[in-house]
């Protein structure tokens, strides 16, 4: 006779806590980003803004691209408006993931955002 | 009968005994802030036995501090070496004088340890104040790490001569953590003495450079793997008189605070004291002296000058970002134009 080692609710349990475990690891690992969103205007960086920190409305007005206004909100970071004629800026929308990038050509303007999370700061 | 059941029994205790062992042999996080060497001090220590190797830790630099380096503390060795000018030195102590006065001698006297009577005339650490010329004059021609005897153990300098440990001691903190971190076996560490940062274990690390402007931003991150990180600059600790405006970190030849441009320097080694010593040593010998002393103790350095233009050695060039608004990152006067 064969004998039916697992049955199905077994499985998913078994998977159910593994899956539970390699969450638990990853999120203990990779701990919580603090993000930092980086605005350089022509090639220079004027400004940068740690997104974690940001939970009411920040207007930016970038030196050296004062027809853009760049918003910071709630973690997140976008082209509010710019006098350029295409608005692509504006239409690549939030920008909140590392790694995210939003260009303006026209106004030579970059937002990227950098998962620059310091583990110590020297001075 | 069987039971259907025991095989999953047993499944189900070998899996938990194994996530018992992997809990109990997974290294803790400890975290700990406290005042030692006038400044704040700050530990985040992963180990198996975070705890006590956190409580050892801290009881060293206390040690070091009240009992070694401080040049205030009766009970310290340096305290009893100046009072008496000299006298016996202890193992460590002549370990760590050796290497400063070796900074000493390749700075060419940028570095100099012996300063303890002008920085208490300048009043630093207390209430600061511009001292008189001829009172700078006179401190001066009495100092030195020259007029430095060493006979064995021993060591002898003039009456007016103090030795001060002020721009090493932080990193001389870091090497004895580093220690014993090193005997724990310690998986990572991240250490703050004052600013003067080591960074301990095998994975990278970011370390910001505090921005000189602003006290809280941060003007460039450097990507580290183990390393001990040291920066000088004119804006942590200073005072304004008659309008001007005078930092903490005085240049042995002039007896007033370094102006050469740079507002901070920070050095990069895997020593703590030479870090320390060498971040003094590069912002009172400015840019390219500076560089060149960094590269000549095989040692990263980055600068930041008044015109928020950050330079580097080649060797960490790749590894800085900058961060700061208004910061641009700039080749070193003479050097070709890195690609």
């Amino acid at each position: 006779m064969k004998i039916k080692l697992l049955k199905k609710a077994d499985i998913i349990i078994i998977a159910a806590a593994a899956a539970a475990a390699i969450g638990f690891i990853l999120f203990q690992r990779l701990g919580v980003q603090r993000l930092t969103a980086v605005i350089s205007v022509d090639g220079s960086v004027v400004q940068s803004v740690r997104l974690d920190e940001v939970t009411s409305r920040v207007e930016i007005r970038p030196q050296g691209a004062p027809d853009v206004l760049i918003v910071a909100e709630n973690g997140k970071i976008r082209f509010e408006g710019s006098d350029c004629p295409d608005k692509l800026c504006v239409k690549r929308g939030e920008l909140y993931r590392k790694g995210d990038t939003a260009v303006c050509l026209p106004e030579k303007t970059v937002i990227t955002v950098t998962g620059a999370e310091l583990d110590a700061v020297t001075y | 009968m069987k039971n259907k059941k025991a095989p999953i029994l047993i499944c189900a205790a070998v899996i938990f005994a194994a996530a018992a062992a992997a809990v109990f042999a997974l290294p803790e996080k400890k975290n700990l802030d406290f005042f030692a060497m006038d400044t704040l001090v700050n530990f985040n220590i992963t180990a198996r036995g975070a705890d006590i190797i956190t409580e050892e830790a801290k009881n060293r630099v206390n040690a070091l501090d009240t009992e070694v380096l401080s040049r205030q503390s009766a009970s310290s060795e340096i305290y009893s070496l100046n009072k008496n000018h000299g006298g016996k030195m202890s193992e460590q102590v002549g370990e760590y004088i050796s290497v400063l006065l070796d900074v000493f001698k390749k700075s060419g006297g940028a570095f100099d340890f012996t300063l303890g009577a002008l920085s208490d005339l300048w009043g630093f650490g207390g209430e600061p104040s511009v001292p008189p010329e001829d009172k700078i004059g006179e401190i001066l021609a009495l100092t030195g790490a020259d007029k430095i005897t060493i006979n064995g153990g021993n060591i002898e300098f003039p009456q007016g001569a103090v030795l001060d440990f002020g721009a090493a001691g932080k990193g001389i903190a870091l090497d004895e953590i580093k220690e014993i971190l090193d005997k724990y076996k310690a998986k990572e560490a991240v250490i703050s003495v004052g600013g003067s940062i080591l960074v301990y274990g095998g994975r990278d690390f970011k370390v910001g450079i505090r921005d000189p402007r602003s006290q809280s931003g941060y003007a460039a991150v450097l990507t580290l793997g183990q390393a001990c990180v040291s920066t000088s600059g004119s804006y942590e600790r200073f005072f304004e008189s008659g309008g001007r405006r005078y930092h903490h970190i005085l240049d042995p030849k002039t007896g007033h605070p370094a102006e050469n441009g740079l507002v901070s320097a920070t050095v990069i080694s895997d020593s703590g004291i030479l870090s320390d010593a060498l971040s003094t040593a590069c912002f009172v010998s400015g840019l390219e002296e500076g560089m060149a002393l960094a590269r000549s103790f095989g040692c990263e350095a980055v600068f930041i000058d008044e015109n928020d233009k950050i330079y580097t050695t080649p060797g960490i060039a790749d590894s800085t970002e900058i961060t700061g608004g208004g910061f641009t990152k700039a080749v070193m006067p003479g050097a070709r134009e890195a690609e």
